[in-house]
């Protein structure tokens, strides 16, 4: 399909990518058989589709993602979960006795799975196990920075819980729980997080945190 | 400020120099508030103008949320320092009005469908007035959502046409404002060529009206090509995070 856009150009809003009208992915738009810019960003094809990757963007929950929430509600047919921000899951039990039996009171910290979301609302994964988060270190960084939290196949994640031998739930919706052995260490996990917050968009970051941790622990 | 004698004289100069197509000097930055999600400032010439996005959060009061899309609240205020006479504190009528034409316009380009039961909050507030501020007030919006992330169709962008002394001039300070014959501001979503606020003060024929709105396309599609060249400036240092 014709583009026009080029691999490290920075797109506009209304900017036209391409004439193939029917392969609009994320971030575009399709009008009159053209595809345009919604957000500002790189475009890129995916899967055979024109997509923009935002530089800002809110986090949208789609299905499969893991989130970590807040329980905000009990209800007879369910729970409402925080998800930060201005979104609220909802976990759908028509059992009145199973919603008494799973223990979930308002406030309790789960770790969950979105089955679907859309118009309908966000609907929480039921089947996938409910983890309820007994302790840990709360805390909420920017939903677009979890991707390079993560790291390319988990790099700067499995590292940043090696080096502290923590175990750190990442929630996709910006929210994270951290558990570690002691506070110094608990410490330290958080400071490399507001780290790769803070500097997600440079580059050899991963080693970088990796110095800084490694100082950090040492100095006690 | 009394009347001039005349407000364009007869080598078609206006009171502060210009051409009768002419922009004033603009400057535009982005990002330049670190609380709110998307932020602009722009001037046209004394008119200085900063804006504020928020969003997509939550909506206050929550019943005013709606199930399918966000709803888009606007504040367009003027401080009291903007202006030399005494200008009310709070929101004047003309304020609330302004508020109104400008969400109106910015709900046409915005994907409100993208974020149920959110609100996006715009907030514009004049910090020196001296003509055209609610077109400079819209063009600044328009780069705040942009900057905040929040999808669009496209910029918007506006500026005001006049008519002083019976000619058509483009970009009104106060004073050709305030002593001409017409005022028209224009804003328009230049990729489709839609107009997206449109209003008039004082008398034109249709024949100026239609002269008016081509000049006021010419000046829009100059604003367009600043906005872009101010937004690619401050996103292309930054490469976006890494997947």
């Amino acid at each position: 399909m014709p583009i026009y856009f080029s691999e490290h150009e920075v797109v506009l809003p209304g900017q036209l990518l391409s004439d193939n009208g029917k392969r609009s992915g994320e971030g575009t738009y399709s009008i009159g058989g053209k595809v345009y810019a919604a957000q500002i960003g790189f475009a890129s094809i995916k899967n055979n589709k024109v997509v923009v990757i935002p530089f800002k963007s809110a986090y949208k929950p789609s299905p499969g993602d893991r989130v970590i929430g807040i329980i905000s509600d009990v209800k007879p047919n369910g729970f409402e979960v925080d998800l930060g921000g201005y979104l609220t899951g909802m976990i759908r039990i028509p059992d009145r006795e199973e919603v008494v039996n799973m223990n979930l009171k308002v406030g309790d910290v789960v770790y969950v799975k979105i089955r679907e979301s859309g118009l309908g609302g966000i609907i929480i994964d039921k089947r996938d196990r409910i983890r309820k988060i007994q302790s840990g270190l709360l805390i909420h960084i920017h939903p677009a920075k979890i991707n390079r939290l993560i790291g390319r196949r988990g790099s700067m994640i499995n590292m940043i819980k090696k080096l502290t031998g923590c175990e750190i739930l990442v929630g996709k919706n910006g929210l994270i729980v951290i558990n570690g052995p002691t506070p110094k260490h608990e410490f330290a996990a958080m400071k490399a997080i507001e780290m790769v917050e803070n500097e997600a968009h440079t580059s050899g970051l991963t080693e970088r945190v990796e110095k800084y941790l490694k100082e950090l622990l040492e100095k006690g | 400020m009394e009347k001039p004698e005349r407000l364009i004289d007869e080598n078609g100069r206006r009171v502060d120099g210009r051409r009768f197509d002419e922009l004033r000097p603009i400057k535009m930055e982005i990002g330049v508030l670190d609380k709110s999600d998307g932020s602009a400032y722009v001037e046209f010439g004394g008119t200085k103008v900063i804006a504020a996005v928020f969003g997509p959060r939550e909506a206050h009061p929550r019943h005013l949320a709606l199930p399918d899309r966000a709803i888009l609240n606007c504040r367009y205020h003027m401080t009291s320092f903007s202006v030399e006479e005494r200008k009310p504190l709070g929101m004047t009528r003309r304020e609330v009005e302004l508020s109104k034409v400008i969400r109106e316009a910015l709900e046409t380009v915005t994907f409100l469908e993208e974020f149920p039961r959110a609100s996006i909050d715009v907030y514009i507030e004049v910090i020196q007035a001296d003509g055209g501020t609610r077109t400079t007030g819209l063009t600044a919006a328009s780069l705040a959502l942009a900057d905040a992330g929040i999808p669009m169709a496209d910029l918007i962008a506006a500026v005001a046409v006049g008519k002083v002394n019976g000619q058509l001039v483009l970009d009104l300070c106060d004073i050709e404002d305030k002593y001409g014959e017409a005022d028209m501001p224009v804003a328009m979503a230049p990729r489709f060529n839609s107009i997206v606020l449109l209003q008039l003060n004082g008398r034109m024929t249709p024949d100026e009206f239609r002269r008016g709105l081509a000049l006021a396309q010419k000046g829009i599609s100059e604003i367009y090509k600043l906005q872009r060249e101010a937004l690619k400036k401050k996103f292309s240092s930054i490469p976006p995070t890494e997947t």
